[in-house]
């Protein structure tokens, strides 16, 4: 009876230690995710590229699509 | 002696006596406690070491129609130093590094920030709040800041997590996305989707557990389950496009500094479905940057200036009060109208086509129009009005939708000049959402939709609901007035107020508008001229995609204030964007064609390899090329030495001999 009341003392400090690493991992990946939509937004690619040289294109890319004969 | 034994003994019953009566006491003292008020203390004591825990919801997240995260709830952490835990020694050998690293993070002085932990350890403050709002990463960094490192106890590094709503996107359309916030006295503020989905969807409920104290400041849950399970809140798919939204915002950005305009809003509306792929709405702060203040175009009613006269002009085709070719007058640019003038725009154009007075955007033109047409019967225009719904809100979701103002005879703002004053969209208001609605009804072969901000909601992957356009009104005109108008919208671009929009890569259609504001002291006005300048329109010209509107208030006059120049530019922006991201295809039939030649070949060469392993073959006559790969492809590890280039005329070892390994072969080629 004390040993398992003691063991399930023993969960929950665990639990309550696990939920505050899945708090920060949680922080840590919305995080990581806005740096990368900030980064990946057109305006930013377009800022890095243009002292490369780059611009963006004025006409659209080609698709060629091949109709299959049969 | 009989006496004395009797005294004692009498005195040892009073003695028993008082003893009895005090065990009663204690007795009835025992039940008063057990029965009477124990359910008192029971329940004291209950309190005491048990307590119902809210279990928080989580707020379902926010996503834009590509799935990537628009708003989400994560943790943040405030940090404050307990400034009088940490030893002497430590305190002394750490502090300056620690300020010195603060002053890195913060960009506050290191020297102001040491005083003011000396301070607070020599008035034994055990919390001085450091941080506000850091992310987790910055919170790692600052954990690991000298004595901070040491911990809580040695360190006194103390910290708290506090659950936030982010917007992964940053401020880009962030007053659409929006938030919802509740204060101590239980008042909301909602905003923007956010703020109105969340109490259908994005909430979910709170759960509660009964918990027993158990040690460390821990509670111990009593059952296995919860009380009452928390649900969590559900997710909102919008019909944002990030990327659009992108370059939606940073033009517009780009033309308010350029304009060093007052506050500004673009939307971008999907023509068939009246999904909203972007908006924007950034007004400018003292220090003169720009950021997501209001939501303009949502909420902000005003005076549409010219893009009402399209509204105007269909009103009297659908009428067939006038045809496109109607001649109007429109004079040398002034012309009264009950006593007061109406000007237009440079010298003025004469004797014009109805059609020809949109696409200049000649004031004198609509006003006449409208006036000749309707004076004696304004009720007939503003019929059409209404049947269009130009007088009533959209209905839209986002909580606070301007109220659209179209006077009728009988109110305050109705006079004679009301009519005219309205043909060129002064005397009335409209929102920038409202006219985007109509312009995308003309889009959309005369079907009004209800622009629509939300796709689905969903629970993981679990489709909770699923949005459809809604319509509003299914055709406001005949297709005849349609293929008018559109027909006027196009030129409008190609040759009207519009014509330095032109491009000849890609199409579009629009209305320009410039209209005055805040022009009620005229003597005023003169002096510090404010305009909003609009776009509205749609693209392709031809089978129209997206519909869009950028409205530009107080843009500096010294830049420039026209339509075509401040809010065309950010219309023509997201135009080619969406242009150049739309792929051209061409179809073409299957290039499959096999050549008799080259199949012989084939087959003789597979043949001869699946034949000949170990054997020599006969390579004569075959291309270097070929025979060079067939022998390296071999059973047999042998050498190749090749002379010349092209056909294979001889080789060192006959055909039909089997090869060794590491043989040496030579060919001779021509």
């Amino acid at each position: 009876m004390i040993a398992s009341a003691h063991s399930a003392d023993k969960k929950v400090y665990e639990i309550s230690r696990m939920s505050n690493e899945v708090k920060e991992l949680r922080s840590a990946f919305v995080d990581g995710r806005s740096k990368l939509m900030r980064l990946k937004m057109e305006s930013t690619i377009v800022k890095k590229v243009k002292e490369k040289g780059l611009e963006i294109s004025t006409t659209p890319p080609r698709k060629i699509k091949i109709k299959a004969q049969e | 002696m009989a006496t004395t034994e009797t005294n004692i003994l009498n005195r040892l019953y009073f003695v028993a006596g008082c003893m009895f009566v005090f065990a009663l006491a204690v007795v009835f003292k025992l039940c008063t406690i057990q029965f009477i008020d124990g359910d008192k203390y029971r329940a004291m004591a209950q309190k005491r070491s048990i307590k119902p825990f809210d279990i928080p919801a989580n707020r379902g997240n926010v996503y834009s129609a590509d799935g990537s995260l628009l708003a989400t709830s994560i943790p943040k952490y405030n940090i404050a130093i307990d400034a009088v835990t940490s030893s002497d020694k430590n305190f002394k050998k750490y502090i300056k590094p620690l300020c010195d690293s603060l002053a890195v993070f913060t960009g506050k002085s290191s020297g102001s920030i040491e005083q003011k932990i000396k301070k607070a350890r020599n008035t034994k403050d055990q919390y001085l709040l450091l941080l506000k709002n850091l992310s987790y990463s910055e919170f790692i960094r600052v954990r690991n800041f000298p004595l901070f490192e040491l911990g809580s106890i040695r360190g006194g590094f103390v910290y708290d997590q506090i659950t936030k709503r982010e917007h992964p996107m940053g401020g880009i359309a962030e007053r659409s996305i929006g938030y919802e916030r509740i204060d101590e006295n239980g008042y909301a503020t909602r905003v923007g989707i956010d703020g109105a989905f969340g109490k259908d969807y994005l909430r979910g409920e709170n759960g509660r557990r009964l918990k027993q104290r158990i040690g460390k400041g821990e509670w111990k849950p009593i059952r296995d389950a919860n009380e009452i399970e928390p649900k969590n809140g559900l997710d909102i798919y919008t019909t944002i496009d990030v990327n659009i939204q992108d370059i939606a915002h940073h033009s517009l950005l780009g033309q308010l500094e350029k304009y060093e305009a007052e506050h500004g809003c673009v939307v971008v509306m999907d023509v068939k479905t009246g999904e909203i792929k972007a908006i924007s709405n950034l007004g400018r702060n003292k220090s003169g940057t720009y950021y997501e203040r209001l939501n303009y175009a949502v909420g902000e009613s005003h005076e549409p200036g010219s893009t009402f006269k399209v509204m105007a002009m269909m009103a009297a085709l659908e009428d067939k009060v006038i045809d496109t070719s109607t001649v109007v007058d429109t004079k040398n640019g002034r012309k009264m109208f009950y006593g007061r003038p109406i000007n237009d725009s440079g010298a003025g154009h004469g004797k014009i086509s109805a059609a020809k007075a949109l696409e200049v955007s000649s004031n004198i033109g609509l006003a006449t129009i409208i006036d000749d047409n309707y004076k004696n019967n304004p009720e007939k225009f503003l019929k059409r009005l209404r049947a269009w719904r130009l007088d009533k809100t959209l209905g839209v979701s986002i909580i606070g939708e301007g109220k659209p103002v179209i006077p009728k005879p009988g109110d305050k703002i109705w006079s004679r000049n009301a009519l005219p004053s309205m043909a060129y969209g002064y005397n009335m208001q409209l929102t920038p959402l409202q006219t985007l609605a109509f312009y995308n009804a003309i889009a959309n072969d005369g079907q009004l939709i209800k622009p629509r901000f939300l796709r689905a909601v969903k629970e993981f992957d679990r489709e909770e609901e699923v949005f459809d356009k809604e319509v509003l009104v299914n055709k406001i005109c005949s297709d005849n007035t349609l293929a008018k108008i559109k027909d006027i919208l196009k030129n409008i671009v190609i040759r009207g107020t519009g014509e330095r929009l032109y491009s000849e890569t890609f199409s579009m259609a629009g209305k320009t508008g410039t209209a005055r504001t805040d022009y009620a002291n005229y003597e005023e006005w003169r002096k510090d001229r404010k305009y909003v300048s609009s776009f509205a329109g749609y693209f392709p010209a031809e089978n129209p995609k997206y519909s869009c509107i950028v409205v530009i208030h107080k843009p500096s006059t010294k830049v420039g204030y026209y339509g075509a120049d401040v809010s065309g530019p950010v219309f023509k922006r997201i135009a080619q964007k969406i242009y150049t991201d739309t792929p051209l295809i061409d179809e073409m039939q299957s290039v499959d064609y096999k050549n008799p030649e080259v199949v012989q070949d084939f087959e003789k060469f597979n043949s001869v390899s699946n034949t000949y392993k170990t054997i020599m073959p006969d390579l004569i006559g075959m291309p270097a090329m070929d025979a060079i790969a067939f022998l390296e492809n071999m059973e047999v590890d042998v050498n190749v030495k090749l002379n010349g280039s092209g056909i294979i005329k001889s080789q060192s070892i006959a055909k039909n001999i089997k090869l060794k390994s590491n043989q040496t072969i030579v060919l001779e080629a021509s």
